[in-house]
C-alpha cells in the first residue's frame, strides 16, 4: 500500500498527539482518576506503531490487524463512556438512586437504536467481511453519540454536576462520535465506488477531527479544574450530621400514609 | 433506495442527537455558570407558615409522623386551598428543581459537603416526582383521590428539607442566606 505525504503527516500527528497526551494524562496525575481513559490513548499509541510496522513488514496481514485493532479501539471507548458514567452518576460512591434505572434504560434504547439503522445501513462496499466491520463502527459510533448525549441530558435533569475533566474528556469524544455518525452515514449514502474522492476526503476529516479532540484534551487536561471552596471543620461536622438526619427523615416519609 | 431511507433516518437522528446535545449543553453551562445568588433570585416565594402547618398537620416538630387523635384534621380540599391550587405545587416543583440546582452548587464548590448535597438533591427529585404524580392524576380526572396523599408527602418532605438547607446555611454563613429565608 503507497502512503501519501497526507498519511505519514496523519501518522506523525497521531503519534505525536498520543505521546504527548499520555504525558500529560501521566504528569498531571490524572491516569489515577481515569485509567480507562488512559488505556484508550495507551493502546492508540500502540495502534499507531503496529500499523506502521505492518504495513512496512505484513502489508498481506494488514486488513486483519487494522480491523482487530479497531475493535479493540471501540470496546475501549465503551469502557471510557462507563468511566465517565461512573464519575458522573456515582458521586457518593453508589449510583444515585433516582438515574439508575434511567440510565440503563437509555443504555439499552441506545444499544436497540443504533442496532437498528446499522442494520438499515448499506455499507459502500462489495466486500462482505468490509460491510460487517463498517456496520460495526457505525453502530459503536452511533451509541456512544446516543450514550453521550443521553449522560449530558441526564445530569442536566437529575442535576448531577460534571467535575471539569470528565467533562472535557466526554465533549471530545461526543463531538468526535457524533462526527463518526455523520461520515458513516455520508459514505453510505453516496456508494464508495461512485465518490471514491468525496470518501477519502470525509477520512481525512475524520482523522483531523480526531487530532483536534487530541489536542483539546491535552490542553484542558494539562489545566488544573478551578479549586473548591474548602468549608470549615465545625461546619463540616454539622454537615454530617445533618445529612444523617434527612436520611432518617426521608427513611420515615417513605413509610408513610394519611389514615 | 434503501440508501435513501438510510439517509434520511440517519439525518433525522443526527439532527436530535445535535438538537439534544446543544439544549442540555447550554442547561447545563447556565447552571454551571450560575452563582449562589443568581440560583437565590429564581426561588418563587413561598408561604412558609402555610407550609408548616400543612406539614405539621401530619408530621411533629421532630419529623415523626404525628400519631395523636388531632393528626390530619386537613381534608383534602382545605390542603389544596391552602398550597393555592396547580400553581402553589407549580412554585413548590419548581423551588424544587431550584433546590436541586443549589444542592449542584454545593457538589460543585464544597466537596467536603458532596454527601449532605446528594441526599437534599434526591429529597427535591422525590417531591419532583410527586408533583408529577399530581399532574398526571389531575389530567386523567383523578386529582381528588390523590391529591390529599401526595400534595401533603410533597409538603412534609418540602418542608423538612429546606429547614435542613436553611440550618446548614446558618450554620455554614452561606452568603444570601436572609433571601434563601423569605423565598423558601
Amino acid at each position: 500500500m503507497q502512503l501519501t505525504s497526507f498519511d505519514r503527516f496523519v501518522w506523525a500527528a497521531s503519534f505525536a498527539g498520543n505521546l504527548l497526551l499520555l504525558l500529560v494524562l501521566w504528569r498531571r496525575g490524572r491516569a489515577q482518576s481515569f485509567p480507562v481513559f488512559t488505556a484508550f490513548i495507551a493502546s492508540s499509541l500502540a495502534r499507531t506503531i503496529i500499523i506502521f510496522w505492518v504495513l512496512r513488514d505484513l502489508p498481506r496481514d494488514y486488513r486483519f490487524i487494522f480491523w482487530s485493532l479497531s475493535a479493540l479501539d471501540e470496546a475501549l471507548q465503551l469502557l471510557v463512556v462507563y468511566e465517565l458514567a461512573v464519575h458522573v452518576f456515582r458521586p457518593t460512591g453508589v449510583w444515585a438512586r433516582d438515574v439508575r434505572r434511567t440510565f440503563a434504560g437509555v443504555a439499552w434504547g441506545g444499544i436497540l437504536l443504533a442496532a437498528a439503522l446499522a442494520c438499515l445501513d448499506v455499507p459502500a462496499t462489495t466486500d462482505p467481511v468490509q460491510a460487517y466491520f463498517l456496520r460495526g463502527n457505525f453502530f459503536s459510533a452511533a451509541l456512544m453519540s446516543e450514550l453521550f448525549v443521553g449522560m449530558v441530558a441526564l445530569s442536566v435533569t437529575a442535576g448531577l454536576p460534571w467535575k471539569t475533566h470528565v467533562a472535557r474528556i466526554a465533549q471530545g469524544l461526543g463531538v468526535y462520535s457524533i462526527f463518526c455518525v455523520a461520515r458513516d452515514s455520508a459514505s453510505s449514502a453516496l456508494g464508495l465506488e461512485h465518490a471514491p474522492h468525496t470518501f477519502i476526503v470525509l477520512s481525512h476529516l475524520r482523522i483531523l477531527v480526531y487530532l483536534a479532540c487530541e489536542g483539546y484534551w491535552i490542553a484542558m487536561l494539562w489545566q488544573e479544574a478551578p479549586a473548591p471552596r474548602e468549608l470549615p471543620e465545625s461546619v463540616l461536622t454539622q454537615v454530617y450530621a445533618l445529612q444523617r438526619q434527612v436520611e432518617y427523615d426521608l427513611t420515615r416519609l417513605r413509610s408513610w400514609r394519611r389514615p | 433506495m434503501r440508501e435513501y431511507y438510510f439517509a434520511g433516518l440517519a439525518v433525522i437522528f443526527l439532527a436530535t442527537l445535535i438538537g439534544v446535545a446543544i439544549y442540555y449543553s447550554l442547561r447545563a453551562r447556565r447552571s454551571a455558570e450560575a452563582s449562589w445568588d443568581d440560583l437565590l433570585k429564581r426561588l418563587v416565594w413561598i408561604d412558609r407558615d402555610k407550609i408548616t402547618a400543612i406539614a405539621m398537620d401530619a408530621v411533629e416538630e421532630s419529623g415523626a409522623p404525628r400519631s395523636d387523635d388531632e393528626a390530619f384534621a386537613l381534608d383534602s380540599l382545605t390542603i389544596w386551598t391552602m398550597l393555592g391550587g396547580m400553581e402553589g405545587l407549580d412554585a413548590l416543583e419548581q423551588n424544587c428543581g431550584i433546590l436541586v440546582e443549589l444542592a449542584a452548587y454545593l457538589q460543585r464548590w464544597h466537596p467536603e459537603a458532596l454527601v449532605v448535597a446528594e441526599q437534599l438533591r434526591l429529597n427535591a427529585r422525590e417531591i419532583e416526582w410527586h408533583v408529577g404524580r399530581l399532574r398526571g392524576a389531575a389530567q386523567t380526572g383523578n386529582l381528588q383521590s390523590s391529591f390529599g396523599d401526595y400534595a401533603q408527602r410533597a409538603v412534609v418532605t418540602y418542608y423538612l428539607m429546606t429547614r435542613h438547607v436553611l440550618e446548614l446555611c446558618d450554620r455554614a454563613s452561606f452568603p444570601g442566606f436572609a433571601d434563601l429565608q423569605r423565598a423558601l
